[in-house]
């Protein structure tokens, strides 16, 4: 008797699950507010809405579209006024004057220079522990404030009533407007930080918001948050969105389900995804300004300092066949240090400008001819060498593939090691390590932003390649050029030349991302740095 | 009992110590930094952040802190949702954790036990064949597999249920079908094996003998007692589901805690890691203890007391 009761229990049970199922998916009909709903994913979920503090994709994303600096970024990351109506530069270039418009937070305060000053001062504020507060290095006295060596006062940055703000910089930085439109320097409301203290941003309620979006749902540890338009913003008339659902999918199969059945505007794919859909009229690639690139330790060995060697272990790399083939994912093979779309001069590409085809480009019999001619300059037979990357998935695949391609040069043996990101970033900066396959992001739309990784010295230099004229460059492009648009542009463009024709490096890949965007989702903003998305201008059509 | 019950508390706590400890050394031995943005960070940018954190004590003295915070209940902040208290962290995720294996165990082991009694009354026939068909089945299919086929077939095929996602219970009805199989399994094959042969005991053709009615017997005697070993592998049968969950939780897109485990290991988020540890130990103890209670109240025979005489 037991038992038939548990069955029919169990039958019952399925009935109203499958009734309930049913339900669930009719009262998600489209009503006229949810068209103007976009549903977006994510890959993890938002970790936290702190201006200052704040370091990953998924916060500056959200809070991009959720507050605003003194500029905004729009296509092909060009700055357009935001809170500040205009600007004016110093012939020195070392002060900017910010008019700043009228506008409000979500919660009816007055934006003002003020709010600037503030946010400014307590992200190099060294109590605020701000990992990214070497952004603000041009800002005078920012690394003396950073290192406790001069009160956070000290900042050069000044409100001069409520619609001016007065920046001083230690030196001209041509790139300076990009810093400001990024979240890092949005204001920050002194009374809302105050009042929550230690819950300030931690959660929906607990934050103000000044951008075109304010942060309706989220809990602090959620998978999901929401946006809904701001009607305090500014410029709200021309945000057509009512709502972003944001839903983190940890799993590329579930996302593209979801985004099969309707659950999702948009999706990234990974791994034979890409593949299988490059021909839909929804694949999208993104380019993404960050560069993979194969660092050679020259503490090692006569080899790794030997040109040749390092020359010869480019020239090996099939790098179309690898972004092809093997990653598919959107990457594109690498064409310098810099990252392609990052920047351009008079509609030309930086790396049209600076490009060095044969420190890119396979040459196998040329490669072969110079690794020989190597081993014997170094007094060798043959060389073994472990390449280390990341364990992830491209991480194995990139190893794996460089080591095929290695392989083809006489006498050489390549062991790879693939480690978690923490250990292998720890071994690179403590110089333990043959080659690695390192990356790095841009985080603002200029090449100095690569190039200043390789000056002799610099912590981020792991190979410790040296070159006096690329030093020269760099240090003219930041210092006695910065101010002259053109000779700034020919230093960086020779110091990229230089570090190529060295082989300093050896580019590999600029990472992409392949993703499905629904055809009546219009008017995406996309970039390749730091925050990457504006919704402001989003919209679906009919 | 009471004595036990203390005794037992005791051990746990004793237990939990010891994997604080081991986790807190074994931890602080991970290369790297907690900081998210450590690929971009000099080392001496890294010393002034630590200062803030207090990561630059020596380590035996972080430990003692930990401890001292660990007692009031203050577990630290975590790295990776930055300024989020651990605490807070763990107790706002660890629901649906808890949802799904629960509803998973449950439904695993009264299904197991159903389809392992049919198979054992109608022992060699199609009904006993299909029964350990499905056992083989549940046991060799890993939970992450049968995870992606539920959700194509009955989520995106059909759509009878929701692919992904947290919200109401039809959204827990498919990780749990995943996560339940490998208990549905286990106890179906341990409930038979050990019907067959309760039902061929002298106590069983007894009852028959005296009349009982043939469910009065499955009910009465055989079923009870083939339950008793089932409790054995209940404690088992839980860790699975802890680790299963993990798969389970990131294919299904679950505010878990699951993927948390992974991710603080490898972002070095020290106050998370430590966090979960002690929440997945407490768990497996208190699971230990309650099958252990559950024993002696299922067969006397067991006393937990220890007082024989």
């Amino acid at each position: 008797m037991k038992i038939n009761s548990a069955v029919k229990l169990g039958t019952v049970a399925t009935f109203a699950a499958v009734l309930l199922a049913a339900c669930g998916s009719s009262s998600s009909s489209s009503s006229e507010a949810s068209k103007q709903t976009l549903n977006w994913m994510e890959n993890s979920a938002l970790p936290s809405m702190d201006l200052s503090t704040s370091t990953d994709v998924v916060s500056g994303e959200t809070e991009n579209n959720t507050n605003e600096g003194l500029l905004r970024f729009g296509k092909n990351s060009k700055t357009l006024p935001g809170v500040a109506k205009s600007y004016t530069k110093s012939k020195d270039g070392k002060t900017y004057t910010f008019n700043l418009r009228k506008s409000n937070w979500s919660n009816g305060d007055k934006v003002t220079a003020k709010d600037f000053v503030y946010a400014w001062q307590r992200t190099v504020n060294p109590k605020t522990a701000s990992q990214y507060s070497y952004m603000y290095a041009q800002v005078k006295n920012a690394n003396a404030i950073i290192a406790k060596k001069k009160p956070v006062s000290s900042l050069g940055v000044k409100a001069v009533g409520n619609y001016k703000l007065v920046v001083t910089l230690t030196q001209a930085t041509s790139y300076f407007p990009a810093l400001v439109a990024s979240p890092m320097f949005f204001p920050q409301n002194q009374s809302v930080v105050q009042k929550y203290g230690k819950k300030y941003a931690t959660n929906a309620a607990s934050n103000v918001y000044n951008g075109p979006f304010k942060l309706t749902y989220w809990t602090g540890t959620s998978d999901n948050w929401t946006l809904s338009k701001n009607t305090k913003y500014w410029n709200a008339k021309n945000v057509k969105l009512k709502k972003i659902n944001f839903k983190t999918m940890k799993d590329p199969q579930t996302s593209l389900s979801q985004y099969q059945s309707g659950k999702l505007d948009a999706t990234y794919l990974s791994g034979q995804q890409p593949k299988n859909y490059k021909n839909s009229k929804q694949y999208v690639e993104r380019k993404s300004a960050s560069t993979f690139y194969i660092e050679l330790n020259e503490k090692k060995d006569s080899m790794m300092k030997n040109k040749k060697a390092r020359q010869a272990l480019s020239l090996a790399i099939n790098r179309n066949q690898f972004v092809n083939k093997v990653l598919a994912d959107g990457s594109t093979a690498a064409k310098g240090l810099v990252s392609t779309g990052l920047a351009s001069k008079n509609g030309k590409d930086f790396n049209t400008a600076a490009a060095v085809p044969s420190a890119t480009t396979q040459d196998l019999t040329k490669a072969k001819k110079l690794w020989k001619q190597a081993l014997k300059e170094t007094g060798r037979k043959s060389y073994s060498l472990t390449l280390m990357a990341d364990d992830t998935p491209a991480g194995k695949n990139s190893a794996e593939f460089i080591q095929s391609q290695w392989a083809k040069l006489d006498g050489l043996k390549v062991t790879n090691s693939n480690l978690p990101f923490k250990t292998r970033l720890a071994r690179s900066q403590d110089g333990q390590f043959d080659a690695v396959i390192s990356a790095w992001g841009a985080d603002f739309p200029d090449p100095i932003s690569f190039l200043s990784l390789f000056t002799s010295g610099n912590s981020y230099n792991n190979g410790k390649w040296a070159s006096k004229s690329y030093d020269k460059y760099v240090k003219a492009a930041s210092g006695k050029d910065a101010n002259n648009a053109d000779a700034r542009w020919s230093d960086m463009v020779n110091a990229q030349k230089t570090i190529l024709n060295d082989q300093g490096i050896i580019p590999v890949y600029q990472q992409g991302k392949a993703q499905l965007v629904k055809s009546n989702v219009k008017g995406l903003i996309y970039f390749p740095t730091g925050a990457n998305w504006d919704f402001s201008s989003a919209y679906i059509s009919k | 009992m009471a004595k036990y019950l203390a005794k037992r508390i005791f051990y746990l706590v004793l237990t939990l110590f010891i994997v604080i400890t081991v986790t807190f050394f074994l931890m602080k031995l991970l290369p790297g930094t907690p900081l998210t943005n450590q690929a971009k960070l000099s080392k001496s940018q890294i010393a002034l952040i630590y200062e803030q954190y207090g990561l630059n004590k020596p380590v035996w003295q972080q430990y003692l802190l930990y401890l001292a915070g660990a007692v009031r209940g203050n577990f630290g902040t975590s790295f990776q949702f930055s300024d989020q208290p651990v605490s807070y962290l763990l107790s706002s995720r660890i629901g649906p954790s808890l949802q799904i294996g629960l509803q998973a165990m449950i439904f695993g082991v009264i299904i197991g036990i159903i389809v392992g009694s049919f198979g054992a009354m109608k022992q060699n026939t199609w009904v006993d064949t299909s029964a350990t068909f499905v056992s083989i089945l549940g046991i060799s299919i890993p939970s992450f597999v049968l995870a992606v086929l539920l959700q194509y077939y009955l989520g995106l095929k059909l759509g009878w249920f929701p692919i992904a996602e947290w919200g109401g219970f039809i959204y827990t009805v498919l990780p749990t079908l995943a996560l339940g199989a490998t208990p549905l399994a286990e106890s179906a094959r341990f409930v038979r094996t050990e019907m067959v042969d309760v039902l061929s005991s002298d106590y069983i053709e007894l009852a028959k003998a005296k009349g009982l009615s043939r469910t009065g017997v499955i009910y009465h005697h055989a079923l009870r007692n083939s339950l008793i070993p089932l409790i054995t592998i209940v404690g088992p049968l839980a860790v699975n589901i802890m680790t299963g969950s993990m798969v389970v939780e990131n294919i299904f897109s679950i505010p878990g805690i699951g993927e948390q485990f992974v991710k603080s290991v490898l972002t070095n988020d020290y106050p998370t890691i430590m966090g979960l540890t002690i929440i997945y130990s407490f768990m497996l103890c208190v699971v230990l203890l309650f099958t252990d209670i559950l024993y002696g109240i299922v067969d006397p025979r067991i006393r937990i007391t220890g007082k024989a005489n």
